[in-house]
């Protein structure tokens, strides 16, 4: 009973955490009316979808489906096929999938066209967790609509199509040029550094110096108040580093009366006495049985 | 007979010798210098035999397309060399030092912790004489760090900002580390009165084994919730502080604090070395940042004992800190220490501050680290 509680709890997990992954993808762009835009590998023009794997890890989109309802309410489910290597999705990278309706075309052809879709949703492999779902609005010819930028909130129709590439071209400039040019001097990085590096120690000490400095004083209190008799009650606090260091003197002088000490000054030796025996590194087990011979019975 | 000369003179173009000039040679002779002050000095031994030898290695001269140089695609040495380029080996380092490090001092007197921050003022004080030289806001921050004292976190920052100055930068920082006896005293004796360096400080109290436990899960937390972009370095610094504090991993702290880091600062050391290949290393760029490393050595101790004597001001009697532990808030393990420790029984034989000096001292490497994960953030 007990297993299987733990396989399914591991299958859930594992459905949870798949989905999870799959749940990373969004529909962040889609043609409708494909004029003289872009071509697929057949030479043909037609709407395409294209979808984003915001995360920044792979996913792989195998198993998952595009539904699509008609304008006549009917649903069309495209399965995208398994085993694909390129259906596996790097970080932040896209993947187009070509509207219309040639599914024998390969992966990334579906078995329906734009133009006579309301709205379509990206499904994960489980055939029921809506991960994204958009409604289709024809812009006109060669004209897409998508997120504004890649995985955003924000949609828009776009100034250029832009299918398998960033929706909106990514600013030029490194995080080092901008800066350069907002902070020439570097003056306003370092103090807002040198700030935080304070703020972060700063309440790393407010908190030992005021909670878990007291709760720990209290309890090192309640113990030693257990421990010894009411009437000698023992501080630890009331112990000096001098007491500590009469103590490791003593044991460096019985060391060296008794020899155990080595060459090294100023270190007290503390001599290992625990067997570490290990059935791994016994020599018996790593023997053969000694053979013995066998007396025929006359 | 000309076969065989035909052969020779082949052979003769395979040789280092054909290839020589003369960078090599000077940066044999620096890889020679350091692996002498290891041995004679005892100078960071650890760290400058391997750096040292690496330096050798690293310029041995070599043609093209043999494929054993260090940049080039494939090679051992290369391979070996992704762990600094890719940044694996620093928070392997980290773990090793959170499982050899000991928080007590820090967790008895935590106010200790603030000068761990005053002295990361040399990474910033660095970081704007870079950009008034000329180098980018990455580059800058890149050799800011050296002003951390912390050799892996210099190695980590400056391989994700400027890997073209990594090599410079990490010989800089190891070499300035080993030299910190050397470069602190003087500015510890400018800064401070002769009544300030005999000021001495209650022993701290003891610290419970429960403390300690907390104390790396509490500070993980908050400095990773602050500055995510360090969880590398403050993720695997906790991490293997918990391994040691936690009492139940003894053997994990042990591979973590003897073993893991043997090997990965024999890796580090060697490849970090071999990486000063004269053509990459001997620039005008390396100079001045061998200069903006001495730089932000000494303005991270002026700003370490500055803090302490300003802190003090608000201290009544009996409470003072001794100034000259504010020289450990860089983040040299325990050199820095035992420097406060020294400079101060110059003045008083009977004053012992290396336990107060490993407050701030260990207080420099949260602190260097939260400061590289501020700069990655910005810059990178």
């Amino acid at each position: 009973m007990k297993k299987a509680l733990l396989i399914v709890c591991t299958l859930l997990i594992c459905t949870v955490a798949r989905s999870q992954s799959q749940s990373h993808m969004v529909i962040n762009e889609y043609l409708v009316t494909n004029v003289s835009d872009f071509q697929d590998d057949f030479g043909q023009q037609n709407g395409w979808v294209e979808l984003f794997n915001t995360s920044y890890g792979t996913v792989d989109i195998g198993g998952c489906f595009l539904f699509a309802w008609k304008k006549d309410g009917e649903l069309v489910k495209y399965t995208i096929p398994k085993g694909d290597v390129l259906t596996k999705i790097k970080p932040r990278q896209h993947v187009l999938f070509w509207a219309d309706n040639l599914p024998k075309h390969g992966t990334f052809h579906t078995n329906f066209v734009l133009s006579e879709i309301d709205s379509i949703a990206f499904v994960g492999s489980d055939g029921r967790t809506y991960i994204d779902k958009v409604a289709i609005k024809d812009c006109g010819e060669d004209v897409s609509y998508g997120r504004i930028a890649d995985g955003g909130d924000e949609w828009g129709v776009m100034p250029n199509t832009s299918p398998s590439t960033n929706n909106s071209s990514l600013d030029a400039k490194s995080k080092s040029m901008i800066m350069k040019e907002s902070d020439p001097i570097g003056w306003i990085l370092s103090l807002t550094s040198i700030t935080v590096v304070f703020l972060a120690l700063i309440i790393l000490y407010l908190i030992f110096r005021h909670i878990i400095g007291r709760l720990a004083s209290r309890s090192t209190q309640a113990k030693s108040d257990k421990s010894v008799n009411a009437a000698e009650k023992v501080n630890i606090a009331d112990h000096s580093s001098e007491t500590f260091a009469a103590i490791a003197l003593a044991l460096h002088l019985y060391n060296e009366e008794n020899e155990t000490h080595d060459d090294e000054s100023y270190v007290v030796t503390q001599t290992h006495t625990d067997r570490s025996y290990s059935p791994w590194s016994s020599h018996i087990y790593g023997l053969r049985e000694t053979p013995t011979l066998k007396k025929n019975r006359k | 007979m000309d076969l065989l000369l035909q052969n020779l003179k082949t052979f003769w173009g395979y040789t280092g010798f054909a290839n020589f000039e003369w960078s090599y040679l000077i940066m044999i002779a620096i890889g020679i210098i350091f692996i002498t002050l290891a041995i004679v000095k005892d100078w960071e031994p650890m760290l400058l035999v391997p750096i040292g030898f690496g330096m050798i290695i690293g310029n041995i001269p070599l043609f093209a397309g043999l494929q054993v140089g260090i940049y080039e695609e494939g090679s051992v040495l290369n391979i070996l060399y992704q762990g600094v380029r890719q940044g694996w080996y620093p928070p392997l380092i980290f773990l090793g030092i959170g499982a050899m490090t000991d928080f007590s001092a820090l967790i008895a007197n935590p106010k200790l912790l603030l000068i761990g921050a005053a002295a990361q003022l040399g990474i910033f004080g660095a970081y704007m004489l870079a950009l008034a030289l000329g180098f980018s806001p990455a580059e800058a921050g890149a050799i800011g760090i050296i002003g951390g004292a912390d050799g892996p976190t210099a190695i980590f920052l400056s391989s994700r900002l400027a890997p073209d100055l990594m090599g410079a930068i990490a010989v800089s920082a190891y070499s300035y580390m080993a030299l910190v006896p050397v470069i602190q005293p003087p500015i510890m004796r400018l800064l401070t009165t002769n009544k300030e360096r005999l000021i001495r400080m209650k022993p701290p109290r003891v610290v419970s084994a429960t403390e300690k436990k907390i104390f790396p899960v509490v500070g993980f937390l908050l400095t990773a919730f602050i500055v995510p972009s360090g969880i590398p370095l403050l993720g695997m610094l906790f991490f293997g502080n918990l391994l040691k504090e936690s009492g139940v991993t003894k053997r994990l702290a042990n591979t973590a604090s003897g073993p893991l880091i043997d090997v990965v600062t024999i890796l580090i050391g060697v490849t970090v070395g071999a990486s000063t290949q004269a053509d990459q290393f001997l620039r005008g760029s390396s100079i001045l940042i061998f200069g903006l490393g001495a730089l932000s050595f000494i303005i991270a101790t002026f700003g370490g004992v500055c803090f302490v004597k300003f802190f003090n001001l608000f201290l009544p009697e009996g409470k003072k800190i001794n100034p000259l532990i504010g020289n450990a808030g860089v983040s040299a393990v325990p050199d820095a220490a035992r420097v406060s420790l020294n400079v101060g029984r110059e003045y008083d034989k009977n004053n012992y501050l290396l336990v107060h000096a490993m407050g701030p001292n260990v207080a420099g490497v949260i602190g260097s680290a939260v400061a590289a994960g501020m700069l990655l953030g910005f810059l990178a």
